[in-house]
């Protein structure tokens, strides 16, 4: 079921267009990779969402009204940009960040509680903010943005300034939300963590989508059917087999890329009697390679 | 509205358990203790010195009156000037002199004084001391010679003295204010000018001080990029009324602080307090109106403010938009010896119905004199209508800059944000 609706929303700021004619759908379950490099407009499409910034034309729709301010407290906002205030006592900042979200006073505490637990920082409650770290000021801001239970979690660059143990905590409670139903959107630019744990990516470049689709389903439009190879005898064998578009030739290996709509078995079926294999991997393309095909226009399809 | 108060509330705790905070609460009514005690400490310790008074007389007449003329006590009841002649003849009057001044020198004599013989047609009296600077004393010395010079001259031409004295007595005027349901008062222009200026004064100073910051904690908030964590519960209006609000209820609270301080300092001890019992006297209307103005002017200029403090990412960047407005609040600090003379004309009723110089001015002119009702009601709402108008301006400028960073946005560009929608 589709809880955020973005039609054609269009942004500029003085000469420059920070996002064109977007449109997107969010639906509850579902977790969305909204991806691209620096700059490329995330920030200001989230923002937008947010109702921070308004756009200039376009419409965005959320649980099903117009996008206003009482439905801020239904999302869980983690800004790239983070902020505290650092002489405030832990407690009390999450406390006021959960005012701020309209939840009843009488549970604030219990979900403080909570996920001061969950992230290991029971002990330091009292604690002024700026006497964390920066890894657990980050982890405090991440709390902030889920206190409130939102039934939309939107998350800017979330693992950024994590250690791996807190990177696996964060996937956890991520893939926990998935199923409780809530729907999560990740905005980053380090596209091989998308690509582990989002099930829809938006891509978007210069303020204008370039691709939109499960994400299988665009590793099987726009990767390449690659085969990586480790065998002994006559190289030249592989190279003349009509179905092979290209080879790259590694050294140890060579990366074999077949033609549209011919499988790995074809590929050994050829060669099977002719050469002593060692290896075979199949190989789809990484989303990042995706990006840079599409940018750098070196696919037809886009 | 919930989430207003939640903002006021942390604004609030924040600032009130702020050690500059504290210090200043707990460093004004220092201040004003020792502005009303210092006069009164002061005089206490003039009382303990004696002012030893030595006279050349080369009249032979005149020493004996001068020194019955100098009975003037201290507060402990001994005499304040020990007056002694000193004896000389013609030939050694030069070496007494120079004895004499290195007594002085030596700080063993304060003042000595030369009177010629032909006094009456001179008229010079040479008055040597170390400190020729304290004007009581010379004053008072010089007007004690006038009389007897003056009267010496009137007997020497066979004119009774006292009969004259009472001829040409001067008239005084005893000024007395009267002001439609107020008590009558005696004062004058001194009195009416330090009165007013005081209480001006306090406007202007915690206006500023509140207003500035206003201004800094968003900058700061700013630059410790916590603005969009705020909004992203709370929108912007939210956040800027809440900020507002809550300093100003921090303000409020010291100033509450300071009255109830005030005014049991001032029911405490009147003779205690020489100067500040002189020149207040507490009215409930004027302190009505005080407040009034007071809070009025500091939503108008920390609306101002906060502006400010949304389109700059440093103090000092912020300086030279805050000159400007700071100029509106000491243009009429500066014209207050004019309101002072002319509370009623019509240059100070037009100033005190301007939006920007009335908090100031229209409170000057109540303090002063009873303007119209009329006019101070419309000054009050010629005020809150600007105050609205000017955040509902602010609200759009502080929307667009608070998440801003980098280039202060330049007019033309201001007035676009204002135009988004």
């Amino acid at each position: 079921m589709e809880i955020l609706q973005a039609e054609n929303i269009s942004k500029s700021f003085g000469e420059v267009h920070a996002v064109k004619n977007v449109d997107f759908i969010i639906s509850k379950g579902k977790i969305y990779g909204l991806l691209g490099p620096n700059g490329a407009g995330k920030t200001t499409t989230i923002r937008m969402i947010m109702n921070i910034i308004v756009p200039d034309s376009g419409k965005i729709t959320l649980f099903g009204q117009t996008m206003n301010d009482r439905l801020k407290s239904r999302i869980g906002y983690l800004p790239e940009e983070r902020g505290i205030y650092p002489k405030m006592k832990l407690r009390d900042f999450l406390r006021f960040l959960g005012e701020l979200h309209d939840m009843p006073s009488a549970i604030i505490d219990s979900k403080v509680s909570y996920w001061l637990k969950r992230f290991d920082l029971t002990d330091a409650e009292f604690f002024k903010v700026q006497e964390l770290s920066k890894g657990n000021q980050q982890k405090v801001q991440l709390i902030g943005s889920f206190l409130h239970d939102p039934e939309l979690v939107i998350l800017d660059e979330p693992f950024s300034g994590l250690d791996p143990v807190n990177v696996n905590l964060v996937k956890e409670i991520i893939l926990e939300f998935k199923k409780q139903d809530k729907a999560i959107i990740l905005s980053t630019h380090m596209m091989d963590a998308a690509e582990k744990i989002c099930d829809h990516v938006y891509m978007i470049d210069k303020g204008v989508k370039v691709l939109d689709g499960e994400l299988d389903e665009i590793q099987q439009r726009y990767g390449h059917n690659a085969v990586q190879l480790e065998y002994k005898g006559n190289g030249d064998v592989v190279k003349d087999l009509p179905f092979v578009e290209k080879i790259n030739d590694f050294g140890n290996y060579i990366e074999v890329q077949l033609k549209d709509g011919h499988s790995v078995n074809e590929l050994l079926k050829a060669i099977v009697d002719r050469v002593e294999i060692f290896r075979v991997e199949s190989r789809k393309s990484t989303l990042n390679e995706i990006f840079i095909n599409l940018v750098t226009g070196g696919s037809n399809d886009a | 509205m919930r989430k207003i108060w939640s903002i006021i509330k942390r604004e609030y705790k924040e600032a009130v358990f702020k050690k500059s905070f504290i210090i200043i609460t707990l460093l004004m009514p220092v201040l004003m203790i020792a502005l009303s005690v210092l006069p009164t400490l002061l005089m206490m310790i003039e009382t303990k010195k004696q002012t030893t008074i030595h006279v050349m007389d080369q009249t032979e007449w005149l020493f004996e009156d001068f020194s019955n003329s100098l009975k003037d006590t201290l507060k402990n009841g001994i005499p304040k000037f020990v007056v002694s002649k000193v004896s000389f003849s013609e030939n050694d009057f030069e070496s007494v002199l120079a004895e004499e001044k290195s007594l002085i020198e030596q700080e063993k004599l304060a003042v000595l004084l030369v009177v010629p013989e032909d006094i009456d047609s001179v008229g010079v009296v040479q008055f040597y001391a170390r400190n020729v600077g304290d004007f009581d004393l010379t004053s008072r010395i010089k007007d004690t010679f006038s009389k007897l010079v003056s009267n010496h001259r009137l007997r020497e031409s066979g004119i009774q003295p006292e009969l004259i004295n009472k001829l040409i007595k001067p008239v005084k005027l005893k000024t007395i204010k009267v002001i439609k349901g107020r008590k009558e008062k005696e004062g004058g222009f001194l009195q009416e000018y330090f009165s007013t200026f005081i209480f001006i004064f306090i406007i202007y100073l915690t206006i500023i001080l509140y207003a500035t910051a206003i201004m800094r904690s968003i900058i700061q908030e700013k630059t410790s990029r916590i603005v969009e964590t705020i909004l992203s519960g709370a929108n912007s209006f939210q956040f800027m009324a809440g900020k507002i609000l809550g300093q100003g209820a921090v303000g409020f609270t010291q100033y509450i602080i300071w009255v109830v301080f005030g005014i049991t300092l001032l029911f405490a001890g009147g003779s205690f307090l020489p100067v500040s019992s002189r020149y207040f006297s507490f009215n409930p209307i004027i302190f009505f109106y005080f407040v009034v103005f007071f809070i009025l002017g500091y939503f108008l200029f920390s609306t101002i403010y906060a502006a400010i403090g949304a389109i700059t990412n440093s103090e000092q960047e912020a300086q030279s938009l805050v000159t400007p407005v700071v100029l509106l609040l000491v243009i009429p600090l500066m014209l207050i010896g004019f309101i002072v003379k002319n509370p009623d004309s019509t240059v100070t009723t037009v100033f005190s119905l301007i939006p920007f110089f009335s908090p100031i001015v229209m409170f000057a002119r109540i303090n002063l004199a009873n303007p119209p009702i009329l006019e101070v009601l419309l000054s009050i709402v010629l005020l809150i209508i600007t105050i609205i108008g000017l955040i509902w301006l602010v609200a759009k400028i502080f929307r667009v800059g608070i998440l801003m960073y980098g280039k202060r946005p330049t007019l033309p560009e201001l007035v676009k944000w204002i135009k988004y929608h």
